[in-house]
């Protein structure tokens, strides 16, 4: 099968590469045929590829060791699912599951996308010329079908590390974004080409970034749970060099959602939305160069290899490109209306992009001190985490009070005379919680800053939704507010998203300055009190998998106030690889996790425990999940979208006309806040 | 002065706060990242600042705590030895012939008391032999 499969990368190959160059080089008008060929290549290019993902899957569900790959990630012992997760797990293969993923990506902009035209047309071939470049480094440098030299009986088998459920999820979510990214890429360097900056762009770009960005998002916070709970230290992020390449076009990703807005509601931004987004896709294959490279040991890293430069050597020629191809366009790009104050929208969407343009310089700086060190002075110089937080602190912090003023600010206008009161209420409301985080026995200032930040934010988004309530219904506010939920929508659901990255700071800054660790040992049937618990160890248990020995610890952990809970922190030992995991449990709750670790069994029932207690934790994931879902409550069309889809620019009837002239009446509305 | 030089004096000194509080935070947490060998033949120089050493658990020098919570081993280069002790949560697959890597301060006695020990094993993700890729087992809170 792997001829097969290695033919149809080679098909993939040809098709991409001449579907690329027709849409790119050739004028539609003058060889509509040839156009109409391209598509079909980008579809036998999908077609080819799902094909090549069919046949490694089933090798790795059927352990056909005739296959290196197989042999290499897989194994008799482990389970189905963990067998295919391997697709994923190793260099080719997750290299092919890239590729496949923009493939099917490049074919649903291309079918769905609401216009055609020039601008189109271009951004097809520059997503084409992105799956060529994949496609030939997989048939060159990372053939994942390569053939055994000598088939062996047995795999080497998945890490004991990556058999997580999380593990199953984060790497594809991960390498979707990274597929995801290139579409509004495409669609800059196509506007950028055909010099065409239309306030449509931003329509076209800005479903796709969103979606882009929630499933960056996902995978990192899917990464930071599997670190949490598979790696035993009680923390999620360590600043790791290949999670901060995650990390880094996230943060731009996030500054082009902003400046998109701005571009849209006041014609301005425009340069630094394009150059975002072909920065944010430059970060994605810089992501890829750090784990590829052999640069840095990491828990992430794969092996040393030239696949690594090649993505280099990619995010080098798109910065060069891009930054030539902004140049060129820059009096295009120009603002249309000048700034006239500090405190309207536009100004707050410019400053938070400066300081996530801050974040990432610093955390690249961070991540890249290492080998820039060794390449300067023959010594590698390293920097903790200290040098991270000492910048993310302020910025943290600066963002948090930018996002609590936002949905009391205007487009273009200083805040109107009732906006103000209400702004100077809510500070009333930020002091209250500071007070209220006292007495409740918060007394670092961070944590105080925090408390207030998420007042203010809490208020200024009550006094907007009541504000915009009685614009609508004077006579029946909660009728109003209703009406203006459903007609505002996509504003809410930012906000929706603002109050998602409140909760994930009061998580970060609860878990970070309030975790308490305590090693302890204790023999079966003994209690202790740690933390306002009462941990109570019942005794050892030790059973056998098919592919482990399982050792568990039972304790009880009871609450003053709540219900005891069973936790079970155990060892397994992996016979295969023949090494122990540590396997964490944890008691969650609003107030905070109870993270516990089994260090040892020390014979006679003894065993030593590494207990955590880490407050506010739950609020990161749920932070995460109302910043994803305010995401997806955007990216849902508008009635007046979904009249325009049904129409699809033909005869539209009268009551869709009544509807966008509603809609548009409405925006202006919108815009004028 | 109008909004866009207010914006730029803004932005001026928030950029010099942050670049200083970088340069705090990078003063304060910085170290040397040395094999065994030039960690031993510079121990002079290195001595009371904080490293990170890589090298070999030499065979026949690993002791480990019953609880698991401190060791004691020899971490070899390819011509120099270097004493270790370590504190502090372990990895589950610290062994004798591993490479890892160790986080601490060289002390004057010449022994090396490392705080993190992070192990390089022959990752699924680097099947060919890791000479320098591979996963870490990290062993305590500041990195994972």
């Amino acid at each position: 099968m792997q001829g097969y499969g290695q033919t149809f990368l080679l098909v993939v190959l040809i098709c991409s590469s001449y579907a690329a160059y027709v849409h790119l080089v050739c004028r539609p008008e003058r060889g509509r045929l040839l156009h109409r060929v391209a598509t079909l290549c980008g579809v036998i290019a999908f077609l080819g590829l799902s094909a090549t993902v069919a046949i490694l899957a089933t090798a790795l569900i059927t352990r056909d060791f005739t296959l290196d790959y197989v042999a290499r990630y897989s194994s008799r012992l482990l389970p189905w699912h963990y067998s295919l997760s391997a697709l994923w797990v190793g260099q080719a293969g997750s290299l092919l599951l890239w590729a496949w993923i923009s493939s099917a990506l490049i074919l649903l902009f291309r079918f769905v996308s609401p216009q055609r035209g020039r601008l189109n047309d271009t951004a097809f071939g520059v997503q084409l010329a992105c799956l060529c470049f994949l496609t030939a480094i997989m048939i060159f440098a990372a053939d994942p079908l390569k053939p055994s030299l000598a088939a062996p009986r047995e795999g080497l088998g998945l890490s004991p590390l990556l058999q997580h459920p999380s593990m199953l999820i984060h790497p594809p979510v991960i390498f979707c974004a990274y597929a995801m990214w290139t579409i509004p890429f495409s669609l800059a360097v196509a506007a950028l080409l055909e010099g065409q900056f239309e306030g449509t762009w931003t329509q076209l770009a800005r479903p796709w970034a969103l979606f882009a960005w929630t499933i960056l998002l996902a995978g990192l916070l899917l990464g930071a749970h599997w670190a949490y709970q598979e790696l035993g230290w009680g923390g999620y992020w360590g600043w790791d060099p290949v999670e901060n390449g995650s990390l880094l076009p996230w943060l731009t990703g996030t500054a082009f959602l902003h400046c998109l807005m701005a571009w849209r509601y006041r014609n301005c931004l425009k340069k630094t939305a394009l150059g975002l987004a072909i920065l944010t896709f430059g970060l994605c294959n810089f992501a890829t160069f750090l784990t590829r490279s052999g640069i840095f040991s990491s828990v992430h890293a794969f092996s040393e290899s030239p696949i690594g430069w090649m993505f280099l050597g990619l995010m080098v020629v798109l910065l060069l490109g891009g930054t030539t191809l902004l140049f060129r366009h820059r009096l295009a790009l120009q603002p249309e209306k000048a700034t006239t104050t500090l405190w309207a929208r536009e100004t707050m969407v410019l400053g938070a992009t400066l300081l996530l343009l801050v974040l990432t310089l610093i955390v690249l700086i961070g991540t890249l001190v290492g080998p820039v060190s060794n390449w300067l002075t023959g010594h590698t110089v390293l920097i903790a985490a200290p040098f991270y937080n000492n910048v993310l602190i302020p910025t943290g912090l600066l963002l948090l009070g930018s996002t609590a003023l936002v949905p009391l600010l205007r487009w273009g206008q200083p805040p109107t005379s009732v906006q103000r009161r209400c702004l100077w209420g809510s500070a009333g409301v930020g002091v209250m919680g500071v007070l209220g985080a006292w007495l409740l026995g918060a007394q670092h200032w961070i944590s105080l800053l925090v408390a207030g930040c998420a007042g203010v934010a809490t208020a200024t988004l009550l006094a907007s939704l009541v504000l915009d309530g009685r614009r609508q219904h004077p006579d029946r506010l909660w009728q109003g507010m209703i009406s203006a939920l459903r007609t505002g929508r996509r504003h809410y659901a930012g906000y929706l998203a603002h109050m998602g990255f409140v909760a994930l700071v009061i998580g970060i800054t609860g878990s970070a300055l309030g975790t308490r660790r305590q090693e302890v040992t204790m023999k079966e049937g003994e209690s202790l009190s740690w933390a306002g618990r009462v941990i109570h160890y019942v005794h050892l248990d030790q059973f056998e998998q098919p592919d482990k020995l399982v050792v568990e610890a039972v304790l009880e952990i009871s609450h003053p106030g709540q219900t005891s809970a069973v936790l079970r922190p155990g060892r397994h030992f992996h016979l295969l690889q023949n090494e122990w995991t540590t396997e964490v449990d944890t008691h969650s709750t609003w107030l905070g996790d109870f993270y516990t670790v089994l260090n040892a069994g020390l014979g006679n029932g003894e065993i030593a425990l590494t207990l955590v207690d880490n407050p506010l934790m739950r609020w990161i994931w749920f932070g995460g999940f109302l910043m994803g879902l305010g995401a997806l409550l955007a990216l849902w069309p508008t009635r007046v979208q979904q009249v325009r889809i049904q129409s699809s620019g033909t005869t539209t009837s009268r009551e869709s006309i009544a509807v966008l002239s509603r809609h548009k009446e409405l925006q202006q509305q919108v815009g004028s806040r | 002065m109008n909004v866009k030089g207010k914006m730029v004096v803004g932005a001026t000194v928030l950029a010099g706060v942050i670049a200083y509080l970088a340069y705090l935070g990078a003063s304060s947490s910085w170290q040397y990242y040395l094999l065994v060998d030039e960690c031993v033949a510079q121990a002079d120089r290195f001595a009371g600042k904080r490293l990170r050493v890589s090298g070999r658990v030499m065979a026949g020098s690993l002791n480990v705590a019953n609880n698991r919570r401190q060791a004691a081993f020899v971490l070899e280069g390819t011509e120099r030895k270097l004493p270790v002790s370590c504190r502090g949560t372990l990895p589950d697959n610290l062994a004798e012939g591993m490479e890892v890597v160790v986080e601490g301060a060289l002390k004057t006695d010449g022994h090396l008391q490392g705080e993190k020990v992070i192990t390089r094993c022959a990752s699924k993700y680097a099947a060919e032999g890791v000479a320098r890729g591979g996963k870490e087992g990290h062993a305590t809170p500041s990195t994972r």
